[in-house]
């Protein structure tokens, strides 16, 4: 067990001393899933909508791939996106691959179906009462879609959170389309991978905590917003 | 089609729930200005007549005609003109003062909200400095209605339309929301469309009454609707329809030419003795339930139970007085069959 304590204490050097590879990592961490997350947040939330509010044909079967893809393996979309932007692909000419981009690419995929399937879940539950008193305050469609989404906000922080943790947390995207490249595209999860097939528990206990306290702090932002 | 007078004309109505017709209504106006009282058993479809009224929903079939003119849902015109508070209203996840304006909001009338919201929640009886802070999960049950009624009352409607509003609220409440829906019609002409189970309440508040069973329309006081299941019996090739009441009584009914049955109320008479009726075929006991003044004829309503099925009837203050009637008495209630008519 001391080697727990070591990598505590070893996690508070590291933050503290400003070490450059811990904070490459941090960095990296932060910047993919930053953007993985604006992109799956402005897309899915829109598609979670339409698909809980609305009802169309083929909703009911959009609704099952939706779920299924809620535990899409994420080498399986390390793989995919792989595929799809290494050179020899239909999107090698963007040169995506071993970069941040990439990573982000490949997360949004990964957290587009959470912040969909659960958006869609929320807005299905809606009291139908609301719908009938905004209707009888004279609200209009556009109204009636902002009010809708405003009431469910605190459902939708859910949603969001959910999905951030599946990206903070997931290794195989960033192994497979980030390369583990120090000071580039080494994120915690890969380094924490690699600091433990080397042997060093503390580094890869230091770098767990600090992504522990991120998704901590995020977690407190939000209970924070939905006290207010 | 509609008569100047008329806020609304409802012309061969019908709506369904999958399969199930839930409203079928020929036509019906409602004079601007008026208030009308709805009442009826669960399901008979007066919370779908009230959505309909709001155009929050379109009728399968038939048209709704507002102030003159066909309306569909969704409408512009009629979006600012008629509100809808629903029996459990739906209070938005913001705070009170958010919830009275949300419809001036929207309607991008910005100015002077506060005031408005201010003189809108005193109408209701909410004092603004206590409660336009609080948040809609910090109100009980009374206030919270309250809050729905002054949201609705700050847009000035044409058409106020209250399902059950006093249902859940104590009478201090209850007593608030009949006058602020009152001051609305005094102040600015507008039309009250009530649903109500509390029959006493709704009779003291309304000036037009109605009924409503499976779907239909029916004046009270007018009509006495003699509610089913009813029962129909072959004999010797022959179908008798019935109506059963207690034990083996039963209300003998002419041959089945519609889905309800109704009676004049006029064709109906108490008496002191059964014997008194000897001659008459349908002869029911009744227990008296309530008797209240009817202010707007002076008359006495009186709910009696059968046993099956309680109905109000309106009598003079001298038949009532000559018959010595009380809550709690039990006596007989007489008609014949040949008065009863299928709708």
């Amino acid at each position: 067990m001391a080697f727990l304590l070591e990598g505590f204490i070893k996690a508070i050097e590291l933050l503290i001393g400003g070490d450059n590879s811990t904070w490459s990592a941090v960095s990296a961490t932060v910047q993919a899933s930053t953007g993985s997350m604006l992109v799956s947040l402005l897309t899915g939330l829109p598609c979670g909508f339409i698909l809980g509010y609305f009802d169309f044909r083929f909703k009911r079967p959009i609704r099952t791939i939706l779920d299924t893809l809620l535990a899409l393996p994420t080498v399986c979309v390390g793989l995919i996106v792989y595929a799809f932007i290494s050179s020899k692909g239909p999107l090698g000419e963007m040169e995506l691959l071993f970069t941040l981009a990439g990573i982000a690419v490949g997360q949004t995929i990964l957290a587009f179906p959470v912040v969909t399937a659960i958006t869609a879940s929320i807005i299905e539950n809606i009291d139908p009462a609301l719908k009938l008193t905004l209707v009888s305050l004279g609200a209009g469609k556009k109204n009636i879609i902002l009010t809708c989404l405003w009431e469910v906000r605190f459902g939708i922080l859910v949603a969001a959170v959910t999905a951030y943790g599946r990206v903070l947390t997931e290794v195989g995207i960033s192994m497979i389309v980030g390369g583990n490249i120090k000071y580039h595209t080494r994120t915690m999860t890969t380094a924490i991978a690699l600091e433990t097939n080397k042997g060093m528990f503390a580094d890869g206990i230091a770098l767990g905590i600090v992504l522990i306290m991120i998704a901590f702090t995020v977690n407190l932002s939000l209970s924070f917003l939905r006290k207010r | 089609m509609t008569s100047p007078a008329s806020l609304y004309t409802l012309c061969r109505i019908c709506h369904y729930y999958g399969n199930q017709k839930v409203l079928d209504i020929e036509e019906f106006s409602i004079p601007a200005g008026s208030i009308l009282g709805l009442s009826g058993p669960n399901g008979s479809g007066k919370s779908t007549l009230l959505k309909l009224l709001a155009f929050a929903v379109a009728p399968s079939r038939g048209e709704i005609h507002f102030g003159g003119r066909r309306e569909f849902p969704m409408s512009a015109r009629v979006r600012s003109r008629v509100t809808l508070m629903t029996q459990t209203p739906y209070l938005l996840k913001r705070s009170v003062l958010e919830n009275v304006v949300y419809g001036l909001k929207i309607r991008k009338e910005n100015q002077k909200l506060k005031q408005r919201a201010a003189q809108a929640m005193a109408a209701v009886g909410l004092d603004f400095d206590k409660f336009h802070n609080r948040a809609w999960h910090q109100l009980s049950g009374g206030e919270a209605q309250r809050v729905a009624l002054a949201a609705r009352l700050i847009l000035e409607p044409r058409a106020l339309l209250l399902d059950e509003p006093v249902a859940s609220v104590d009478e201090q409440s209850a007593r608030l929301i009949r006058r602020a829906a009152l001051a609305a019609r005094d102040k600015w002409g507008c039309t009250l469309i009530v649903v109500s189970h509390d029959l006493a309440w709704l009779n003291a508040f309304s000036d037009i009454r109605v009924s409503m069973e499976k779907g239909r329309i029916f004046s009270t006081h007018k009509e006495i609707i003699l509610p089913p299941p009813y029962r129909a019996e072959k004999t010797a090739g022959t179908e008798r329809w019935f109506l059963p009441v207690s034990g083996n009584r039963h209300i003998s009914l002419p041959a089945k030419t519609g889905e309800t049955a109704l009676i004049p109320a006029d064709k109906i008479n108490i008496v002191r003795d059964a014997e008194d009726a000897s001659n008459e075929k349908n002869k029911i006991p009744i227990l008296i339930t309530r008797m209240a003044l009817e202010p707007k004829t002076g008359g006495i309503e009186i709910d009696v139970d059968t046993n099956a099925f309680r109905l109000t009837l309106l009598l003079s203050k001298e038949q009532a007085g000559a018959l010595n009637l009380q809550p709690g008495k039990k006596t007989t209630m007489v008609f014949s069959t040949r008065d009863i008519f299928w709708r």
